[in-house]
């Protein structure tokens, strides 16, 4: 047996012991996954999808389609001088330390922050993923769009390794094809050496009766940087563990979320971002904008551990209900172990500004306009932080098409 | 134009305004003086529509229309236009985006097709000329980051831009130094016509060198105290309030 099975067996081991968390855990206390127990195991069956068409249109990328959680070779667009490929094709084609290193990804420890029973058994499971290994000083010339279509049970397992000052970015994008019951289980892990960069995007907008659990795991090494931007639309339930160890000094991340839900749709992120080492910066920014019966949880921790002096870290989450049948339960957290720190943290909870509508309305601008525009902004203003002009524009149609509007403001948007 | 009667507001149950009559023609500009917390400021408020203010008695007629009756943007297209004293900002609106859609919305309400981009562009760099406002300013959210004088700049563009009949200006020389009062009142001051009328509410005869008025009124205790021409103001100036109080 190779190392890597043997992980995986180790991981099964953890999973048969963990089982899958309940709404006695104090971190699913709000998010009930039980409707979905029966879905986790599920095989797949072959799909008729035709991913063709499919996605964001007018990138300019590298593409690695997903069907189900299956590489579908014929609609994907791989380079060919880089690390870029699916699981088997890595599996069969290295060894040695670059295989040693892959299969870290899969060792999964069950004191690890978070560590739940799907994620051990994604790490036992999972049918394929990316593979991507980017040597040390080399820039991806494009963007690498990773883009699963699901409509079914599906487990996938990234992993992203960017050597020293290696430079990417990363668009995953999640959608389904048709309303039907399925389970989307996902996992990124991700490695950056000294100076790396990694632009990372997860933009989820599964099927209406999906559920999308997912668990984003970075360890940061000297001076690299990991900037997401997780954008929640779809699905009916989504669960994201977002994992950030700034191992080393001088490293930085920022996370930014977005929410936009409404019927009753149910997402969960839990951050944890570990300041493990000096000098390290963390900018965390959710906003959600909530209607109808959805309910959004937001937790996000911050540690600052002992040795991790001259810290900065923010965090902030802002959260718009829409409807007096909306739901957040909001908790952002810090625990410092030494006094040499900046750090800020808070949460709002509100309806629009009074001040900002009756200044829009005395301008001429509907009380309705006004507030579907103030409605956009907010959620919009999280989005600025996006340099890919394509992937912006796309999210900002979906986000405003999942928004009451009128037509006059759309005009105000695209002008 | 504006004919306020016997007009009686208060705020979470204190009475603010206690009877204001004032009456407004097309082509005058007035100024409404008085010390803190007289009134002066709700009573710009009330005419633009503000929420939190409620009136007990007395009525506002503009346009022969009940102006009490009308939204806060119904106002707007009326032609009633407030600057204010304290601009808000709005961070991810985009300044231009919000005045075109309130230029259209009014050109809705009064049965005008709406301007297109080029034609409201040309209005739009023709008019921030006219307060000398940056151009960087027009693609930037409203009012974020500007300093206390350019929002007030900025307050003069859009009344330019939406060419009100009947411009508030609330405390709109507060916060200015004296080269950015000459710009902002010089912008009024190419603004009035025979067919506008400007409600200017000030502490100080300072702006009234710069915009003159024809009336000058006090306002104290919530009823204008005392009307006069331009040379009221200057006797305020000199012998501060409590005189016309005593008077009245």
């Amino acid at each position: 047996m190779n190392l890597i099975e043997q992980t995986r067996q180790q991981a099964d081991a953890l999973f048969n012991q963990l089982g899958l968390p309940s709404k006695r855990d104090e971190h699913w206390k709000y998010t009930d996954v039980s409707a979905w127990a029966d879905a986790l195991q599920a095989e797949p069956t072959s799909s008729n999808i035709k991913a063709e068409n499919l996605g964001i249109a007018d990138l300019d990328v590298y593409r690695l389609v997903f069907i189900n959680g299956v590489f579908d070779g014929t609609s994907s667009n791989l380079p060919h001088d880089i690390d870029i490929l699916p699981m088997s094709e890595f599996l069969s084609t290295h060894e040695g330390q670059a295989l040693e290193a892959y299969a870290r990804l899969f060792d999964v420890q069950a004191d690890a922050p978070l560590m739940n029973g799907f994620e051990a058994y994604n790490a036992a499971h999972a049918t394929d993923g990316a593979a991507v290994c980017l040597a040390a000083n080399s820039k991806l010339d494009k963007p690498l769009y990773i883009l699963h279509i699901n409509n079914q049970n599906n487990i996938v397992r990234h992993g992203f390794i960017l050597g020293e000052h290696a430079e990417a970015e990363i668009i995953e994008h999640f959608i389904g094809t048709d309303a039907q019951r399925g389970l989307s289980n996902m996992a990124s892990h991700i490695i950056l050496q000294d100076g790396a960069q990694l632009q990372h995007y997860r933009l989820q907008q599964e099927s209406s009766k999906q559920a999308h659990i997912a668990r984003v795991d970075v360890k940061q090494h000297q001076h690299s940087t990991y900037t997401l931007h997780a954008v929640e639309l779809g699905g009916a339930l989504s669960r994201v563990d977002v994992l950030v160890n700034l191992a080393e000094q001088g490293a930085s991340c920022a996370l930014h979320g977005l929410f936009v839900l409404s019927g009753r749709q149910h997402v969960d992120h839990h951050t944890r971002v570990d300041h493990t080492a000096p000098h390290c910066t963390s900018n965390e920014t959710y906003r959600t904008v909530l209607d109808g019966r959805s309910h959004a949880v937001f937790n996000g921790k911050i540690m600052v551990h002992k040795d991790a002096i001259k810290t900065d870290s923010s965090m902030s989450n802002g959260n718009i209900l829409l409807s007096k049948h909306a739901e957040i339960d909001t908790k952002p957290e810090l625990e410092i172990y030494n006094d040499d720190v900046l750090c800020a943290h808070g949460a709002t909870v509100g309806q629009l500004d009074d001040k900002q509508l009756f200044y829009m309305r005395s301008r001429g601008i509907s009380q309705e306009a006004a507030q579907e525009l103030l409605t956009f902004a907010f959620a919009d203003e999280v989005l600025a932080a996006m340099n890919n002009d394509v992937v912006r524009r796309y999210v900002e149609q979906a986000a405003f098409a999942k928004l009451p509007h009128n037509e006059d403001i759309e005009g105000m948007l695209t002008t | 134009m504006l004919v306020v009667q016997d007009l009686h507001a208060e705020v979470d149950g204190k009475a603010i305004l206690k009877g204001i009559n004032l009456e407004v023609n097309a082509g005058e500009v007035h100024a409404i003086m008085g010390p803190n917390g007289s009134g002066k400021s709700t009573l710009a408020n009330v005419i633009a529509g503000r929420d939190g203010y409620k009136i007990t008695s007395g009525s506002v007629t503009y346009k022969n229309k009940d102006l009490l009756e009308m939204s806060p943007e119904e106002r707007a297209w009326e032609g009633v236009f407030l600057a204010f004293q304290y601009p808000v900002e709005i961070p991810g609106v985009n300044n231009t985006y919000l005045l075109k859609a309130g230029v259209n919305a009014q050109r809705k309400h009064q049965g005008l097709d709406a301007l297109d981009a080029f034609d409201f562009m040309s209005i739009v760099k023709e008019k921030a000329k006219l307060v000398e406002l940056d151009p960087s300013f027009l693609s930037r959210s409203v009012n974020e980051g500007f300093s206390g004088g350019e929002k007030k700049r900025n307050e003069i563009f859009q009344m330019a831009v939406l060419n009100p009949s009947l411009a508030l200006l609330d405390e709109t020389d507060s916060g200015l130094d004296i080269d950015a009062l000459r710009i902002v009142a010089g912008g009024v001051n190419k603004l009035r016509s025979a067919d506008n009328a400007i409600v200017m509410v000030t502490h100080y005869q300072r702006l009234l060198n710069y915009i003159e008025p024809d009336f000058v009124h006090v306002l104290a205790d919530g009823k204008i105290q005392k009307t006069g021409d331009k040379s009221l103001a200057l006797e305020l100036e000199e012998r501060g309030y409590d005189w016309v109080k005593e008077e009245a």
